[in-house]
């Protein structure tokens, strides 16, 4: 299914993407819900061609994404590095998952991400947060399946545009 | 980049290594944030970087503005001469108090001339849009569209038509971050205006809260009680509004009462700014500045000296 030559357009499309979704203005209704779309992209690609996501690279990621959010400096980072982990740990695992188990396994990495994000505010001396917090996760993980087969289009499109 | 010798490690990794990998990542970013959180460092580095990230906020800014520009556009010319109506009446309003407020001015230059002051500090006020962005809600700060190009300096208070919004953290060419005032790190002097109480307004991390803090148990303080910035510290200007006091709690046996305060600027949802620019003078000036034609305007200085 995934032959060697896979395309790195998609892969930094998508990067490039979840990049600007982390920052684009949302009406409120959007913005309780919306998900930490580059965590997604994390998975995908960890999942699907872990020869592109070195630990190293996720790190970088992150420190962008704090840069441009403007959040305490290596957040993101940690984040989306346990993040990458987890999933490159246990991949031989999740790749035979039926769908919905893979769904209820991003769930859990979702909630942990949320945990952790979670925890670090708490530390840093922010009030907790409303119960609201807990729907971007939520969501993200509902709309995985969705992500999961648009990435894939997206991944044989730019496949066929590169031979 | 990703299809480098580290990606093929990853392959067949010996969980072992990749685990080292995570806490030697893990750890890095863990002393980042620890020196962040001391505010060391990361500031410059923050400076620099913004610097080159710039152009990524115009990428998202600028479709956002046009679509809505463009929604603008569409306005209906009935609404559009019923705003211009709605904002005659309120210019309108504004001119009334104007002329008592130029009348003040006189007079307040009077008597400091009687008490020989030095120099008046004159406010200029420069326009600004927040840009469309959405940063962490966690840290607190928001874009403007005005940066150093337009003389934007860091330390400038920030304003919006309701009250004080929080000051310039830094600058970038065409762009400054602004650390509002709801920031659990931010502390802003003000006084109540009623009293004239001194007391400083912490951020709690909330947007629709400020704590007070030292407020002796028996001070003069009531719920609906206008704070504004005493002027003390020299970053704000004297005499703006803050927030008005919702909540006061006397606990016997403590020393201090604990008093909420909600701010009044828009913090969570505005979109146009006034930045600040304090300019001594050695005299004061009555009317706009010569210089500046375009978007000035005289404001007092506040009622503390």
């Amino acid at each position: 299914m995934m032959k060697k030559r896979d395309n790195s357009r998609a892969f930094v499309f998508t990067l490039v993407l979840a990049t600007i979704l982390a920052i684009v203005p949302l009406p409120g209704f959007l913005e309780m819900i919306w998900p930490f779309w580059m965590a997604l992209v994390v998975i995908y690609w960890s999942l699907e061609n872990p020869r592109y996501m070195s630990l190293g690279l996720v790190f970088a990621i992150g420190l962008l994404l704090d840069f441009l959010t403007v959040s305490l400096l290596g957040l993101h980072a940690l984040r989306l590095v346990i993040l990458a982990y987890l999933v490159l740990r246990f991949r031989a695992r999740l790749r035979f998952f039926p769908p919905w188990q893979l769904g209820l396994s991003v769930l859990g990495l979702l909630v942990n991400d949320s945990i952790i994000l979670l925890w670090i505010n708490t530390l840093v001396g922010e009030p907790l947060p409303p119960l609201g917090y807990w729907l971007p996760a939520i969501f993200g993980a509902l709309i995985w399946p969705l992500f999961f087969i648009a990435l894939d289009r997206i991944r044989s499109v730019g496949r066929r545009g590169v031979t | 980049m990703p299809t480098g010798s580290t990606g093929v490690k990853t392959n067949f990794f010996g969980s072992g290594a990749q685990t080292a990998r995570l806490m030697l990542y893990g750890l890095l970013a863990i002393v980042l944030m620890a020196i962040d959180q001391r505010g060391e460092y990361v500031p410059r580095i923050r400076s620099l970087v913004g610097t080159l990230i710039e152009p990524i906020y115009h990428l998202v800014d600028w479709p956002v503005r046009t679509a809505e520009s463009l929604a603008s556009g569409f306005t209906t010319r009935e609404s559009l001469s019923e705003t211009n109506e709605s904002l005659r009446a309120a210019l309108l309003a504004q001119e009334a108090d104007l002329l008592r407020l130029q009348t003040l001015v006189e007079e307040n230059r009077r008597l400091r001339a009687l008490l020989e002051g030095a120099g008046t500090l004159v406010f200029k006020t420069a326009f600004a849009e927040l840009v469309r962005v959405d940063l962490d809600p966690f840290s607190h700060q928001v874009m403007i569209n005005k940066g150093a190009a337009e003389g934007v300096e860091v330390g400038q208070a920030v304003i919006d038509a309701e009250g004080v919004m929080g000051q310039v953290e830094d600058v970038q060419p065409h762009m400054a971050r602004v650390r509002l005032i709801s920031d659990p790190n931010h502390a802003l002097p003000v006084q109540i205006s009623r009293t004239g109480l001194r007391t400083v307004a912490f951020g709690t991390g909330e947007t629709g809260a400020l704590i007070l803090n030292s407020v002796p148990l028996e001070a003069d303080i009531r719920e609906g009680d206008l704070v504004v910035t005493s002027g003390l510290g020299d970053r704000f200007p004297g005499g703006y509004p803050v927030a008005t006091i919702s909540g006061i709690s006397r606990a016997a046996g403590q020393t201090f009462a604990e008093v909420v305060a909600t701010p009044l600027a828009s913090l969570d949802r505005g979109r146009e700014v006034l930045l600040i620019v304090p300019q001594f003078t050695e005299e004061a000036f009555i009317g706009p500045l010569p210089d500046e034609p375009e978007q000035s305007e005289l404001l007092p200085e506040g009622s503390e000296p």
